[in-house]
């Protein structure tokens, strides 16, 4: 190669930087701009399984059809500290299912088995009012069904059992395939220091 | 505060006695009323990967595509380039699922660029610039060394057929379309905005081993055309693929078949099965980096070193 760079490669470096510089300036723009990281959430307040007042609607499984990787993303999370911790467990048992010998209604609600109860400290057969249970769900056999979560609400629960989208399975998609599908437009993007704090998540702005 | 007010009594009993239970309950029990040593048990809270891994993601992008761009433009070695694909295929296809790729960061980018409301993370930021940088120097190296997408279609490349060079053109400009298309979709407002490239893409259903049937259909269908037209989806459809086509134009350095080093053969020609080589100089806009032209070459590569082996043993006596 001769020393001396052709036309044609002066042009070229020009308009190489031009757009390295433009490149770059719109890069600075973005990174100013960014913020930390958002993930998805399911908005309690808005999901029609969990939202407060909502009675005598289906159950809606969307979150089980919809989500893009195999065992979905959104599971039932308990907040214990907004359980009742009931010795008959609206969304444990099938309250309107036949009692047993024992007294307690013979058929569980979840299809899947995930939910143990587990009595707290004595329990007193004589005063079941006054008896604890805690109901534990196991994340790896839950669906994210929201039948639970429809038992858990008025009239007869607290609603302290909601749906949660759980980041060791959520890939983060552009736009949440369950978001697309929700009746109730409930998926929402929120930082994530929101998502792992907050009890009761609500929608921002 | 709705009261909790349960009661059996009207349940249907097979069993006799049905147990009465009515408890009115205005608030959750806490620690202190169930007492007894009771402790409230955390609840559990999966964190996302955390930012550190998201950085190492960036990093090694930005080490592949130098390994990529060393290996194949000076070593010269289709043998390495191979192997650098199939390592980013397990790592950024299979291990990472296929997300985040600066292939559908176009979008994101599109987004964050006009929309007040929405901003990206700079790993991002980063994963869409990186390969666009290293373009402009050297040409397509994320296309050959880097994308799953990409290692994908190469490696069922079987045997591929001479695209006629007006049908090839016509094909190449689809993926400005698909670009423009999907930019156009990016930009509505948000209630209305989809992501196409995402949407369609063609192999993130193989990555996940699920997928929507459609999607899994549309990658099945590019791997078989795959064997018979070189990598069709970076060559007629990626959007990624038509920027890099734009930055690579002026690119310093990259694939070069060189007049005052190589033969003049044409060997190099043939081998290429994306149409790449014309009148036997490389296209940089169309160079998918595969080095198959330098394995072809009886001047470099693999197969010079085996005609030396050659001469030196075959003189008689």
């Amino acid at each position: 190669m001769s020393g001396n760079p052709t036309r044609r490669d002066v042009l070229a470096t020009a308009a190489r930087t031009t757009v390295v510089a433009g490149l770059a300036g719109a890069a600075a723009f973005l990174v100013r701009k960014a913020q930390g990281q958002v993930v998805w959430q399911v908005d309690a307040a808005k999901c029609v399984n969990s939202r407060l007042g909502e009675v005598g609607v289906e159950v809606c499984g969307r979150c089980v059809t919809e989500c893009v990787v195999s065992l979905s993303a959104v599971r039932a999370v308990n907040e214990y500290s907004k359980c009742g911790r009931c010795a008959i467990c609206p969304a444990y048992f099938n309250i309107t299912s036949a009692v047993d010998e024992l007294g307690l209604p013979s058929e569980k609600r979840c299809p899947r088995d995930a939910i143990q109860r587990k009595p707290i400290g004595k329990v007193d057969p004589e005063d079941p009012a006054n008896n604890y249970f805690e109901y534990v769900i196991d994340e790896e056999k839950c669906d994210g069904c929201g039948k639970c979560v429809m038992g858990c609400k008025e009239p007869l629960g607290l609603g302290s059992i909601v749906l949660r989208v759980r980041y060791n399975r959520c890939v983060d998609c552009n736009r949440c395939a369950i978001s697309m599908a929700c009746p109730k437009d409930a998926l929402m993007k929120i930082p994530v220091e929101e998502a792992l704090k907050a009890v009761q998540i609500e929608r921002q702005s | 505060m709705a009261v909790l007010f349960l009661s059996l009594t009207s349940a249907p009993s097979v069993y006799g006695q049905a147990i009465q239970y009515e408890r009115p309950i205005e608030a959750a029990p806490q620690q202190e009323d169930i007492g007894a040593g009771y402790v409230t048990p955390e609840v559990q809270k999966p964190r996302p990967r955390d930012y550190w891994l998201q950085v190492l993601d960036v990093v090694l992008l930005a080490a592949a595509l130098g390994i990529s761009v060393w290996i194949v433009v000076r070593r010269r070695s289709r043998k390495g380039l191979v192997a650098l694909s199939i390592g980013c295929l397990a790592y950024f296809g299979f291990y990472r699922e296929g997300c985040i790729c600066p292939v559908g960061s176009i979008q994101n980018v599109v987004v964050s660029l006009t929309d007040p409301h929405y901003s990206i993370p700079i790993v991002v930021t980063a994963t869409f610039f990186l390969p666009l940088v290293v373009a402009l120097f050297f040409g397509r190296a994320f296309c050959g060394g880097v994308c799953a997408l990409g290692a994908m279609q190469e490696l069922v490349v079987l045997k591929p057929i001479e695209v006629p060079r007006r049908l090839d053109q016509a094909l190449g400009l689809l993926k400005y379309v698909y670009l423009g298309l999907a930019i156009w979709i990016a930009l509505q407002p948000a209630a209305t905005r989809d992501f196409l490239i995402c949407r369609f893409d063609p192999f993130v259903g193989f990555f996940r081993r699920t997928g929507f049937p459609h999607m899994l259909m549309i990658g099945g269908g590019f791997l078989l055309v795959g064997m018979f037209v070189g990598r069709p989806y970076c060559r007629y459809l990626c959007p990624y693929g038509s920027l890099l086509a734009w930055c690579s134009r002026l690119a310093k350095w990259g694939v070069t078949v060189n007049p005052s080093t190589e033969l003049e053969c044409g060997l190099c020609t043939g081998s290429c099965p994306y149409g790449a080589i014309e009148r036997r100089r490389a296209v940089r806009r169309k160079c998918l980096y595969c080095a198959r032209c330098y394995a072809a070459c009886p001047h470099v590569g693999e197969l010079a070193r085996a005609k030396a082996d050659l001469v030196t043993i075959s003189p008689p006596g």
